[in-house]
């Protein structure tokens, strides 16, 4: 928990200043005769980020400090890690996919794959509970909305 | 009250069409809120883009039913699997699980069921009756009310729903940071789109709200499935003596009042949520039993006074949102992005330019209550195998239903690449403990936050004396600025949020 907090508060607090420093003075725009010039609710907003997630940063490093725990750990845990990451990478393929095909065509296999990737192994669960959501898709956006296959 | 509103609401509540949209989002909550894993918000988020092509009517109706179905839904989880649908029907399986596994699944669904909606029902009347002179106030507020009050809400929320306070207002800051993404209403010029034309109009709250909410929740729960896949659920038998009597009924209705009045309450105040709201009426009723010790153990006050609580809060807290503007929770953050979908700027000014729609809301809400207790009671051996369905056959299809209301919102491959970037950043708030719910409120209401404060600013020319005669906003600003320094004297003190729950 210590060891979180202090990662997720740098980064956090890292981002606040990103936005300071970079992307509002680049791309918030300005106008020097507005009383409320359009970048001062940004500024405030990065400045909230930099200040709540150093106060996170230091409270998790004042705490590793306490009980002796390093900053990063030596047990890294792939499996876990990878399991934890494959759904983000089979859905940003998905979306990749989706700019050559339509969804309503290759739903079936991107719900049938993930069923089996997720240990799903009955052909019948497989093939009803991919084609059941496709069909309906079909009948939302053709008959109902009216705005063709998607 | 407009007697001759309230007419036509009644008989557009009445339709066919209506009791098709109303009766299929508590069906389709039912549905949802019976699975564990997905909860209300997930549900709403997913649902907004289908509601395109529905009357404004309609359509919010549909959303509050389904946010209704998903509260009654989860008990017959939380009663048959020990694994509630919504965090807020977790204390309802305190005594739930223990009365089915007693050979009493059906009179401990019966109870919750009872408990729901007449908890529901009180609580939408009292909506009634509460928010329309709410609003009728509000609309004397002026810009610098309106800034003040936005303010305490989102400094409330951030301390009270969940993580701990330096979280939460880091979450808010980024929210804040996000909303201010578009073209600048002063100057008409670009802010913060990078050169992108698809961001001239903000964030996408679709997929703001679906990648943060359902699609990170799905990534989520993926990774749960590596640890537990297992699935205990009590099976419902046609038992003649396992029914709710009157006897029961009639001792546990002072407990559905008392739990009904605390998720009033809770769900009125911005940021606490269903799951305070239903501990905090179990917790009461405990302390108020002659016998204490029969909770935990299968005691139908224990139900009931969970339920009627979880299903309180959901009406109660749209007071804030009809009277003020104020949404007080993800669910009913999400309702004001439904809204502006439907072009209607939700708040005091629906009373003024659109009562005849809040009216008809309202009768929506009654009605989605009497369909939510025929469903729930005829449908129970339906919805009890809802309870079979393994996790891993829901993660992929809900998955594809994000990706395909993305696409039906018509924002493409752009809208796509934000989902799974908001996806990534709601995975990662999760699993770091930072409150999605104070992101995501932020996100929403800093537009309506910033217009303020610019027409303060301005009205003021820059003077802030000006507030010395402004005595409600001056009493919002000293409730923020106490509000901050009380949940930070608390988060240095005990290392523990005020309340550690998701205001969904």
């Amino acid at each position: 928990m210590p060891r979180s907090d202090f990662w997720s508060g740098l980064v956090v607090a890292g981002f606040g200043l990103l936005a300071l420093l970079w992307m509002i003075p680049n791309y918030a725009g300005s106008n020097p005769f507005a009383q409320m010039p359009p970048e001062l609710v940004p500024n405030i907003a990065a400045w909230t980020m930099i200040v709540c997630g150093g106060i996170v940063a230091l409270g998790g490093l004042v705490r590793m400090l306490r009980d002796g725990v390093s900053p990063v750990s030596a047990e890294v845990n792939w499996r876990a890690i990878g399991w934890a990451l494959w759904p983000f990478v089979y859905v940003g393929v998905a979306i990749w996919v989706m700019t050559f095909v339509k969804l309503t065509w290759f739903g079936v296999f991107l719900i049938g794959g993930m069923l089996f990737l997720l240990g799903e192994r009955r052909w019948y669960m497989i093939l009803g509970c991919s084609v059941v959501p496709v069909v309906l898709l079909y009948v939302l956006s053709v008959y109902l909305m009216r705005v063709g296959v998607v | 009250m407009d007697l001759s509103a309230v007419g036509a609401a009644a008989a557009e509540a009445l339709t066919l069409a209506s009791f098709i949209g109303i009766g299929g989002g508590v069906l389709l909550g039912y549905v949802v809120g019976v699975i564990p894993g997905l909860s209300r918000s997930v549900a709403i988020s997913i649902a907004i883009p289908m509601t395109f092509y529905m009357s404004p009517y309609i359509a919010i109706s549909f959303l509050i039913g389904l946010s209704k179905g998903t509260a009654a839904g989860s008990a017959v989880s939380a009663i048959l699997l020990n694994a509630p649908g919504e965090a807020s029907s977790a204390a309802t399986a305190l005594d739930g699980y223990p009365m089915a596994k007693a050979g009493k699944p059906k009179t401990a669904l019966q109870i919750g069921l009872i408990a729901s909606v007449i908890g529901d029902i009180l609580a939408t009347i009292i909506l009634i009756f509460v928010a329309i002179p709410f609003a009728r106030v509000a609309l004397m507020f002026g810009p610098y009310e309106m800034a003040a009050i936005l303010a305490f809400a989102l400094v409330f929320i951030a301390g009270l729903s969940g993580g701990n306070i330096f979280k939460g207002l880091a979450a808010g800051g980024l929210g804040i940071f996000l909303g201010t993404i578009g073209l600048d209403n002063q100057t008409g010029l670009p802010r913060l789109t990078f050169g992108y034309t698809e961001l001239m109009d903000g964030m996408p709250l679709i997929a703001v709200a679906i990648g943060t909410l359902a699609l990170s929740e799905m990534f989520v729960q993926s990774e749960k499935l590596r640890y537990d896949r297992a699935n205990m659920s009590v099976q419902l038998k046609n038992d003649p003596n396992d029914h709710v009597t009157m006897p029961i009924l009639r001792r546990i209705m002072p407990t559905i009042l008392r739990g009904t009045g605390v998720g009033t309450f809770v769900g009125a105040l911005p940021g606490l949520g269903p799951s305070v709201g239903s501990f905090m009426s179990y917790g009461m009723a405990q302390r108020a039993a002659k016998d204490p010790s029969t909770f935990g153990k299968g005691e139908p006050k224990g139900i009931a006074a969970s339920e009627s609580a979880d299903n309180a809060v959901i009406p109660a807290a749209l007071i804030p949102l009809f009277g003020l503007g104020i949404p007080g929770n993800v669910s009913a953050a999400l309702l004001i992005g439904a809204f502006a979908i439907h072009g209607i700027t939700v708040g005091p000014l629906l009373l003024r330019d659109n009562p005849e729609l809040l009216y008809s809301i309202f009768a929506g809400m009654i009605l989605a209550s009497i369909i939510m207790l025929a469903l729930g009671w005829f449908g129970l051996m339906v919805f009890a195998q809802i309870t079979k369905v393994p996790p891993h056959v829901v993660i992929p299809i809900v998955i594809f239903f994000c990706l395909a209301g993305m696409m039906l919102q018509g924002y493409g491959t752009f809208g796509l690449v934000i989902l799974i970037a908001f996806a990534v950043l709601g995975y990662l708030m999760k699993k770091y403990d930072y409150s999605f719910v104070t992101f995501l409120v932020a996100f929403i209401i800093t537009p309506m936050l910033e217009l303020n404060l610019r027409q303060s600013i301005i009205l003021s020319r820059g003077n802030w004396e000006i507030l010395l005669n402004r005595p409600i906003a001056l009493f919002f600003i000293a409730c923020t600025a106490l509000a901050l320094v009380m949940l930070i004297l608390r988060t240095v003190r005990t290392g523990k949020p005020a309340a550690n729950a998701p205001a969904d």
